[in-house]
């Protein structure tokens, strides 16, 4: 092979992508040093974001890229999931420099700790990248459990009680979750094997050819597979009780990257895996399971936040809740509810970060997480306390904040589907979590500090992704940019159709 | 397609579940290393006598790294990471579900497994209808060995039946999804017996024990 065939434009455009972490990451092992690798860390996630940027505008003209021979293929599905990797990517390397930098000073960790965190985060972005690129659904199973020990790594940080024990039990349920997802993934290998495929037959594009000649029996059981397997890293009950545990106990950057991204990712291959399974055998089998699942997570989120004692807890349960309404929106089908369900994906991965920014802030400054013990965030903190009401706002669906837009969407669909009784308890467990939050936020934004307090912000680093991503918040609520409005529709186009738009 | 002795494909099939017994019927975490060292060997010759059947060059190679990696480099990297760990820790005193339970309960897991099996429609020639339900055996019984028990060690142990499972199962299944998958797979369960030992260290360090009953304070209430 010459090697201008291998440096073609798209498999330039992948590499780079690719190798821009892995340079960070060698570079913070060599140098470790805590500015170094802070100035590193954040201009390889500014420089992802670019390259994001790129190959996303690419997507939405050319519609598709593939790169090395099939293995790595874009579409506008995967450009969705990009974008939040790299922008939330992005916003928590800058948020990091603040938040380590105050663990640093309080004494919680050391520059090993350091080096080791800021080594992780690139070495996680990196796998996360991967996810929604791989057109080998092996590949994609491979940096999924990637993902996985990464992150446990990355729990494990402090060397306390909590940690330790979320990181333990979040290691093993995903792990043994993960079986699942593989073992699905082989009976669909073995599915189109069946099919008469012989080349590259892990690969999705070959998958979604060939599904018209799938054995029926197959499909189901090998879709179960994958719903229990993956659904079990996506957080949707009852396999979820690892994601409060995982999510409060993380540092916050940490967090934000856990809830906002990497639920996306794994919903992700629920997702690619329900497009092959409706073009195979119809959709109403998948859907269904769907729905189910989303009415028992949104169900079991609404009960979990009404006796929620801890910040980063609730917000983890709220991350349940939406990746039910996510699968909800996908179930209920139509091009609306698809609509609805891939906006709530990137409204969420925008509005779950900046709320766990802020409670990292609100958490630093009041040194507890317990929402009892903290009041008057308004006073004490006058920016940051507005920004956490209105992130509250909008993770609860309240108008004018873009939440409210897809989940709208996607509750209309179900209607207009004739779902009538799944979207009508869907609708009640919302109301609970509505009331429940609200609750929580005002008493916490609003009320007498118990404390006297000096009123200061945290520090701009601390200020600034939160602005950024409360600013997005407010905008994608009123208005939706033309170009992401054709990335989402094509997005909808071929979960709703299967293949190319 | 090559054809072979079936006497060796069932031997190597009952030595797979009795290797997975081992672990179910004994208490110490080095016997469930030397059962699970067995059961590495014999997989190792299963994927051989598979790479035998198809002719695929890959396969054997397949076969080498499980031989090396699972049973050499896993069991050493084990005995390694746990050699300070005081006695106590390393065994299973006080499981959920006693000891001679858990062996009916897992005779009925194979049982059920073959039953299963014959429920799929799935492939028939000799070697998938001999290894085929032995893989989902190993699978339900990785699985039981975790919930049922209390030594966070055996939940390690667990997850490795677990992947012998997957392996023999994709294997016999597939033959063989593409190398470089398999890499990754390999490389991914190194990684985490790595860092499982690690966090294995870790919670004997903080919490004094490794009891994962005691793991109970992040909880709702």
């Amino acid at each position: 092979m010459q090697l201008t065939e291998i440096f073609t434009e798209s498999n330039t455009t992948i590499l780079l992508l690719f190798l821009t972490p892995v340079i960070a990451s060698i570079l913070v092992t060599i140098f470790r040093q805590k500015r170094i690798s802070e100035i590193v860390t954040v201009s390889s996630a500014f420089l992802i974001l670019l390259q994001a940027f790129f190959i996303i505008s690419r997507i939405i003209n050319d519609k598709t890229m593939s790169a090395f021979g099939n293995t790595f293929y874009v579409d506008s599905l995967g450009a969705i999931i990009l974008l939040p990797i790299s922008l939330v990517g992005f916003v928590s390397a800058l948020y990091s420099v603040n938040y380590m930098g105050r663990q640093f000073d309080n004494g919680m960790v050391d520059l090993k700790h350091i080096t080791r965190y800021y080594q992780g985060f690139n070495v996680f972005l990196l796998a996360m990248l991967v996810v929604p690129i791989a057109n080998n659904l092996g590949i994609l199973w491979i940096t999924v459990e990637a993902t996985t020990l990464i992150s446990v790594l990355l729990i494990m940080l402090y060397f306390k009680q909590n940690a330790i024990e979320a990181a333990w039990k979040y290691l093993i349920i995903a792990t043994v979750g993960l079986s699942f997802a593989l073992i699905g993934t082989t009976f669909f290998y073995y599915a189109n094997i069946n099919a008469g495929t012989s080349v590259d037959a892990m690969n999705w594009t070959e998958m979604i050819h060939n599904s018209k000649l799938f054995d029926p029996n197959l499909v189901k059981i090998a879709f179960v597979f994958i719903l229990i397997g993956y659904g079990t890293k996506a957080g949707l009950a009852p396999m979820h009780t690892w994601l409060p545990d995982a999510h409060s106990e993380a540092p916050t950057p940490v967090s934000a990257l856990l809830s906002g991204v990497l639920l996306n990712c794994a919903l992700y291959g629920i997702l690619r895996f329900h497009i092959i399974s409706s073009y195979s055998i119809g959709s109403a089998f998948s859907s269904q399971l769907l729905i189910i699942l989303a009415i028992i997570s949104v169900g079991i989120a609404a009960a979990s936040i009404y006796f929620q004692k801890d910040m980063k807890r609730m917000l983890a349960y709220s991350s349940v809740e939406h990746m039910g309404l996510v699968s909800l929106g996908i179930g209920f089908g139509g091009l609306l509810g698809i609509y609805g369900a891939i906006l709530q994906i990137i409204n969420h991965a925008i509005a779950k970060p900046m709320m766990f920014f802020v409670s990292g802030t609100i958490s630093q400054k009041y040194e507890t997480k317990a929402m009892s013990k903290i009041t008057g965030i308004i006073k004490t903190m006058p920016i940051t306390g507005a920004l956490f009401l209105v992130g509250g706002l909008a993770l609860v669906g309240m108008p004018p904040f873009n939440i409210f837009l897809s989940e709208f969407m996607i509750l209309g669909s179900g209607f207009k589907s004739g779902q009538f009784l799944a979207t009508s308890l869907v609708i009640l467990f919302l109301i609970v979590t509505f009331a429940v939050f609200l609750r929580h936020l005002i008493r916490m934004v609003f009320g007498k500090p118990y404390t006297e307090m000096k009123t200061n912000e945290m520090g701009n680093l601390a200020v600034i992704p939160i602005v950024i991503l409360g600013a997005l918040v407010f905008i994608l609520g009123v208005y939706v940019p033309e170009q992401l409005q054709t990335l989402v529709h094509d997005a909808s186009t071929i979960v709703s159709q299967g293949g190319s738009p | 397609m090559e054809t072979i002795q079936p006497d060796i494909l069932t031997i190597s099939a009952a030595i797979l579940l009795i290797a997975t017994f081992g672990v179910v019927a004994r208490r110490g975490f080095l016997d469930w290393l030397n059962a699970y060292r067995l059961q590495s060997v014999v997989l190792a010759g299963v994927t051989g006598i598979v790479g035998y059947v198809t002719g695929i060059w890959e396969i054997y190679i397949a076969a080498a790294l499980t031989l090396v990696i699972k049973s050499v480099i896993i069991p050493k990297v084990l005995t390694y990471v746990t050699r300070r760990l005081e006695i106590e820790f390393k065994m299973e005193t006080n499981p959920y579900v006693s000891l001679r339970t858990a062996v009916i309960i897992s005779a009925f897991l194979v049982a059920l497994s073959y039953f299963l099996i014959q429920q799929i429609p799935l492939k028939s020639d000799p070697v998938a209808s001999t290894y085929l339900p032995v893989s989902v055996a190993l699978f339900l019984i990785g699985l039981f060995v975790i919930v049922s028990r209390r030594a966070a060690l055996s939940q390690v142990v667990g997850l490795l039946i677990i992947e012998n499972g997957l392996f023999l199962f994709t294997l016999v299944l597939t033959h063989g999804v593409s190398l470089l998958i398999e890499m990754g797979i390999f490389a991914d369960i190194l990684v985490g017996i790595v860092i499982s030992s690690i966090l294995l260290f870790r919670i004997s360090q903080t919490f004094d024990s490794l009891d994962i009953g005691k793991l109970e304070n992040l909880r709702d209430d």
